[in-house]
């Protein structure tokens, strides 16, 4: 494990400084384009120079390196306050949104896998396969505008912007999840307001993984039924129900779970389009507004989070994985 | 197995369980009571108006100046002068001004009486600061004031004066973007760490999400990535009228299919003018839905480099501007817009009528061919065109533009440059291709707004002007216009100008850009429906002009 967060930590830092560079080798002006095109030169030049973008670039890195090792990632040419504060208005929107999507996709991703090997080539099965087919096919912004349009246009029965409805306050937040945050203050209308806002972008951007991980889990199970111990738990009149939940799920999930973990950090950089549709204030569109407004402090620190994401969440994988097979646990224990 | 479709059917029921627990809130008709407000009356229900727009806002008069920001400091803060729909400006915190007859000094007299939103009363204190603070920051539309206005003088009260640099004609047109703020609210929450010396940050940070103005309403919520909301002024010292909404949202936003559902469920009053053709006539279809268009001098130019082969030839240019086949550009790809005649908007103050009416005729346009330099050479003069990435209708006008020009021989290439790629090649006299398709809005409510910033040499690298015009004679006119006073023989100036460049033709005028906007005539009475716009960006959404229905909804 110290290991590995050593080698995170090498890891970021690369991301770091490809980024970094990227960003700034980017046609355009990053100071004139804050400023507007009708400013005076005076002043895109005073404010080229408190950004350090008359300093060579990898002393450019290193005032932005001791920054963001005390945590100040610099201002946002966009939103024009501390990217810092940025952050953390925007992330935990983003995170309360995917980690509501990976409940979802996780949770009835399996179950449908598992319903669809049990009764494999026979209709539940067929049911779940055409499922998968266009989840896996339909980008999940093409969802959202449907919900969109069938659950708040045509039956009107869900919220069809941002995370709460104007007429109630935010609570005092504590962890930045609506859901969470106004269970701690004891508000159970503005809890059942957020999950209801919760469930269109959710499911939009939750279909399309769940429908991979039916598969995956379904693929998974339906190699595992074959496996000798499985007849010889048959053989031993073990009930059918207790082979598949105990025994044949815990080997036959360890794929979808690394999937599910990749899916999970990926949704951190695709869910701008759902944030879009539903005007969800969100770090994913403010990455997008980000890049294209050539923000270049907002840009490293944006994708920076992402790249943290990915980390984190590799790591909490293997961990659960390792805990689901201890072979795997001990194997690499032993490679060391 | 049964097991897990139970627990399957259970899941499924619990998002469906938050629905219907949060449905019976429809079912109250008093409109909720937040717990830091008094109870509202049982019967009446809120007067709102919402307005979706392309985002970011930035509420700091000293630093946005784009569509939602200007029409937010329409609302948020009160100017020393109100524009009109013919460009003159009228008496709004000054009740009175005057100019010395050189121009170089201006004295406005300030009402009385005039609170600001926490209840300081308006001084020239605070116009002189809000001056000072506009010119140092030189953000949003500080570029209008900077280096021309000298200082700030506060004589007593209720009177300022401001010294300018040089004798500056429209100052008191663009006068209607100096907003006024409150400078002790504002003083109050400097960051010391800033970089303006004494003051900081200026309240920089501060103002992103409040406001220190005098205007009919203020922030009651500012979320950076979602919306604005304002709140009435009940102390507002100006007029109001009757059914003025009560509360104005600004939505950032600008997906259609959002839109189109907000306004079919009547949650959204006023759409932004981005939505396209389709879009527009999708939420036409709605009951209860029209579509406004507006036009405030934004226009469109083919600018053509005149320092750049075949470009640099005015007959070259001429035969161009002859051979576009302009109805179907208005018709079919820009519906709305208004025939351009001359390089200033039909109807903008300031505008020469008595100009050239292009129209597409391929005889004017061969003659003029003929009488080019490069005529006899037009396969090894091909014309570059570079439209906007970001604006995928000019694609299509720009293939109109390469099939026209084929009609008379000219061979033209078009290449689709993104806006940031665009802005550097114009900073370029080498790098700027042979014509850039651009939209371009004026400063001010007058002509010479555009003709300034279009044509004069100051602007040769930047993204207003891909023509290198660089003519000492334009400049000196130019020159001689911004400085003339008198309004009259100002927009004299502005129309000799006008026809100057009629006869050197540097720009491909196309047209007008027509501004469309969705909205709920069924229960909104918007001002800019009927009667005269006024060409002042924003000014269109002043909500105490708006009178919003909510009993007329369905």
């Amino acid at each position: 494990m110290l290991r590995r967060l050593a080698h995170s930590i090498f890891v970021l830092l690369g991301l770091s400084v490809l980024v970094f560079f990227i960003a700034r080798v980017m046609p355009g002006d990053p100071a004139r384009m804050s400023l507007g095109p009708r400013a005076p030169e005076t002043v895109v030049q005073k404010f080229r120079e408190e950004l350090h973008l008359d300093k060579p670039i990898y002393v450019q890195y290193y005032y932005w390196l001791k920054g963001a090792l005390q945590g100040d990632f610099g201002m946002s040419l966009f939103t024009k306050r501390d990217v810092a504060d940025d952050i953390r208005e925007f992330f935990p929107a983003t995170l309360e949104l995917i980690v509501f999507t990976g409940i979802i996709m996780s949770v009835f991703g399996i179950l449908l896998g598992v319903a669809s090997a049990r009764y494999a080539n026979r209709w539940p099965d067929n049911v779940v396969r055409v499922f998968s087919y266009l989840g896996i096919c339909t980008p999940a912004y093409v969802f959202g505008i449907l919900f969109l349009l069938l659950f708040g246009y045509i039956l009107n029965i869900l919220p069809t912007i941002g995370r709460i409805s104007p007429i109630l306050n935010y609570p005092r937040l504590v962890t930045g999840f609506l859901t969470i945050d106004s269970l701690l203050a004891g508000d159970f209308r503005v809890f059942w307001d957020a999950l209801k806002h919760l469930i269109m972008p959710g499911l939009a951007l939750a279909l399309g993984p769940m429908a991979q991980e039916a598969r995956i889990t379904r693929s998974s199970m339906t190699e595992n039924l074959q496996r000798d111990f499985i007849a010889l738990e048959r053989s031993q009149a073990i009930p059918e129900r207790r082979i598949m939940s105990r025994y044949l799920m815990r080997i036959s999930i360890i794929p979808t779970v690394s999937v599910l973990g990749l899916d999970f950090a990926s949704q951190l950089g695709w869910a701008f389009l759902v944030e879009l549709i539903f005007n969800w204030p969100g770090l994913s569109r403010y990455g997008i507004n980000v890049m294209l407004h050539k923000d270049l402090n907002a840009i490293v620190a944006v994708i920076m989070i992402i790249g943290l994401m990915f980390l984190v969440v590799n790591i909490i994988v293997d961990v659960i994985v390792g805990g689901l097979d201890p072979r795997i646990r001990l194997g690499a224990e032993r490679s060391k | 197995m049964k097991k897990v479709l139970y627990i399957l059917c259970i899941l499924l029921l619990l998002p469906a369980f938050a629905v219907f627990a949060g449905s019976a809130e429809k079912q109250k008709k008093a409109p909720e009571v937040k717990e830091e407000a008094t109870p509202a009356p049982a019967v009446e229900a809120k007067r709102e108006l919402r307005v979706t727009f392309s985002w970011p806002t930035y509420i700091d008069p000293s630093v946005g100046s784009d569509f939602s920001s200007s029409s937010s400091f329409v609302n948020l803060y009160d100017s020393l002068v109100y524009p009109t729909p013919s460009g003159a400006a009228k008496p709004s915190v000054a009740t009175k001004w005057e100019s010395s007859p050189d121009g170089m000094v201006w004295t406005f007299y300030l009402r009385k009486g005039v609170k600001f939103h926490n209840g300081d009363e308006l001084t020239a204190e605070d116009v002189a600061f809000s001056m000072d603070r506009l010119v140092t920051i030189g953000e949003g539309y500080g570029y209008l004031f900077a280096g021309r206005v000298k200082r700030s003088e506060v004589v007593d009260p209720y009177t300022v004066r401001f010294h300018m640099a040089t004798p500056y004609g429209p100052f008191l047109t663009t006068v209607v973007r100096l907003y006024l703020l409150n400078k002790d609210e504002v003083l109050a929450h400097v960051k010391s760490d800033g970089t303006y010396g004494e003051f900081g940050d200026y309240g920089k940070a501060w103002l992103l999400t409040h406001d220190a103005g005098s205007g009919p309403y203020k922030v009651k919520d500012m979320r950076l990535e979602e919306y604005l909301l304002m709140e009435r002024f009940d102390d507002y010292w100006g007029e109001f009228k009757p059914n003025a909404p009560d509360e104005v949202k600004y939505i950032g936003t600008t997906e259609p299919v959002t839109i189109r559902t907000m306004m079919a469920r009547q949650e959204l009053e006023i759409s932004d003018q981005w939505q396209t053709v389709e879009a527009l006539e999708s939420l036409d279809a709605i009951e209860g839905v029209d579509i406004v268009t507006m036009y405030l001098g934004t226009m469109f130019y083919y600018m053509m480099h005149t320092k750049k082969p075949p470009t640099d030839d005015v007959h070259f240019r001429k035969a161009m501007a002859w051979a576009i086949d302009y109805g179907t550009v208005l018709n079919n790809l820009f519906p709305g817009s208004r025939m351009a005649v001359g390089p200033v908007a039909p109807g903008f103050p300031g505008h020469n009528p008595n100009l050239t009416k292009y129209t597409r005729n391929l005889d004017k346009a061969k003659q003029e061919l003929k009488l080019s330099k490069y005529y006899k050479d037009l396969e090894n003069n091909p014309v570059e065109v570079h439209w906007i990435a970001e604006v995928p209708d000019e694609e299509k006008v720009a293939l109109l533009f390469m099939s026209n020009m084929a009609d008379i021989g000219i061979k033209v290439n078009i290449v689709k440059t993104p806006w940031m790629s665009v802005v550097e090649e114009m900073g370029n006299i080498d790098m700027s291709p042979n014509i850039v398709t651009v939209f371009v809005a004026p400063h001010f409510a007058e002509a010479g707004s555009l003709l300034d910033s279009r044509y004069h040499s100051k602007s040769a690298n930047t993204w207003e002007q891909n023509e290198w015009l660089q003519d000492p004679v334009i400049d000196s006119m130019l020159e001689d216009a911004i400085a003339t006073i008198d309004m009259d023989e100002r927009f004299e100036t502005y129309g000799k100008i006008q026809k100057k460049l009629d006869d050197l033709c540097p720009s491909i005028n196309l047209f007008e850009q027509a501004q469309k906007h969705a909205y709920q005539a069924s229960y909104i009475d918007w001002p800019a429906v009927y009667g005269d716009k006024i060409p002042v960006m924003g000014y269109d959404f002043d909500a105490r002009f708006i009178q919003v229905y909510p009993e007329k909804k369905k």
